[in-house]
């Protein structure tokens, strides 16, 4: 069931996180960006379609977890069981997700890489990609890692029609290594 | 013929069982399966729970059942993988019929260091009859978390609080699934790690 305001019709959303990519909440008062992503970054995503996939849904989470999502695609659930979008991109504050929270010898496997300038890995058998630019955690989930390489040259901030491809900023010191204050 | 024994000696080598060295847990796919073979597309749930110790998914359901009380055995066939294997879950257990907890359970191998091991998917969910009936949605993102981190710690509560060591591990299996409602459930990436003990209750 709904909770919230965690789904906004895309429409909608873009004109919000317009507004809010600026640091100024748009749209009946609501704020969409998790407090700790707001007036820091621009966000990114990739635009109103990537590799042949329309933008479906805008989510937002700041709960124990903290991020806005761009849902690429569509999928049928099947009664009683859920099922993956083709392609997600999450943008995460990097003070709560970072690569450094893999360093448990428990945590999964993940190969790091460079990615459009930035420290990055690739985790889940070439299924996710996760980057660190900025203040910002920007994982994506797609289902082969072609996918991913093509849905990364495509990131570019919110507010710009253009900027895909370029070096994206590095990232804040400490961010990588978890030492970013929330 | 010192040759020969040799020869013989190498083959024999090669062919005689040994005692099979302890496979370690496989954690490479993070997610449970609406079928097999696992694909990205047919994943369902995140997997949100590990059990350790006397970790085998069939203590893992009795003492759940004796801790949470969560006893009822129906629900939907989801499958797991491990070591590149895909197969069905062993287990499930939900606290009710309706809106309610539920959790799907797999053995894996034993682990050096974590012994015997299962893995699950807890989640809450809804009995959705409007506007189309549906069977249960995994509960969306909200304030108190998706309805996979709610049952992820409603379980961890049932277990911490009858003496069991819980742990939790970043997994970052945060990936989104749309549910039959049509809402959205993520996990936040963290896993809980339950020590089981040899006698169930």
């Amino acid at each position: 069931m709904q909770h919230g305001i965690g789904r906004f019709t895309v429409g909608f959303v873009v004109l919000v996180l317009v507004g809010a990519a600026g640091g100024t909440p748009r749209g009946n008062g609501v704020s969409f960006e998790p407090a700790s992503l707001r007036s820091r970054d621009p966000l990114l995503f990739a635009g109103d379609r990537t590799d042949g996939l329309p933008l479906t849904a805008v989510l937002r989470r700041s709960d124990s977890a903290e991020y806005v999502s761009f849902v690429y695609g569509d999928c049928v659930p099947d009664d009683d069981a859920g099922c993956a979008p083709p392609v997600e991109i999450q943008v995460w504050p990097a003070c709560r997700r970072h690569l450094a929270l893999y360093d448990s010898s428990s945590g999964p496997d993940l190969e790091r890489l460079t990615v459009r300038g930035v420290p990055g890995a690739v985790l889940d058998s070439g299924t996710r990609l996760e980057l660190q630019t900025g203040r910002s955690t920007i994982v994506v989930f797609a289902e082969s890692r072609q996918r991913l390489s093509r849905i990364a040259a495509e990131l570019r901030p919110l507010d710009s029609r253009t900027a895909s491809g370029v070096p994206l900023p590095q990232p804040a010191p400490g961010a990588v290594e978890g030492r970013l204050p929330c | 013929m010192a040759r020969f024994v040799l020869t013989l000696a190498v083959v024999a080598a090669l062919v005689v069982p040994v005692a099979p060295a302890l496979a370690h847990f496989d954690a490479t796919d993070r997610y449970t399966h609406n079928a097999c073979p696992a694909t990205v597309s047919n994943r369902a749930d995140p997997v949100n729970v590990v059990f350790r110790g006397w970790g085998t998914w069939g203590r893992a359901a009795s003492q759940l059942e004796a801790h949470a009380g969560w006893s009822s055995t129906t629900g939907s066939i989801q499958s797991f993988v491990d070591h590149g294997g895909c197969a069905p879950m062993h287990a499930q257990r939900a606290s009710g019929l309706g809106a309610r907890f539920h959790v799907r359970f797999r053995g894996q191998h034993q682990d050096a260091a974590l012994g015997w091991v299962a893995v699950a998917g807890a989640h809450h969910e809804d009995l959705v009859l409007f506007p189309r009936p549906c069977g249960h949605a995994v509960d969306s993102n909200g304030p108190g978390g998706s309805g996979f981190d709610q049952g992820r710690n409603e379980l961890e509560r049932a277990f911490a609080s009858a003496g069991h060591a819980t742990s939790r591990l970043w997994w970052g299996n945060t990936q989104s699934f749309k549910q039959c409602d049509g809402d959205y459930a993520a996990s936040d990436g963290w896993t809980v790690v339950v020590a089981l003990h040899q006698v169930n209750h």
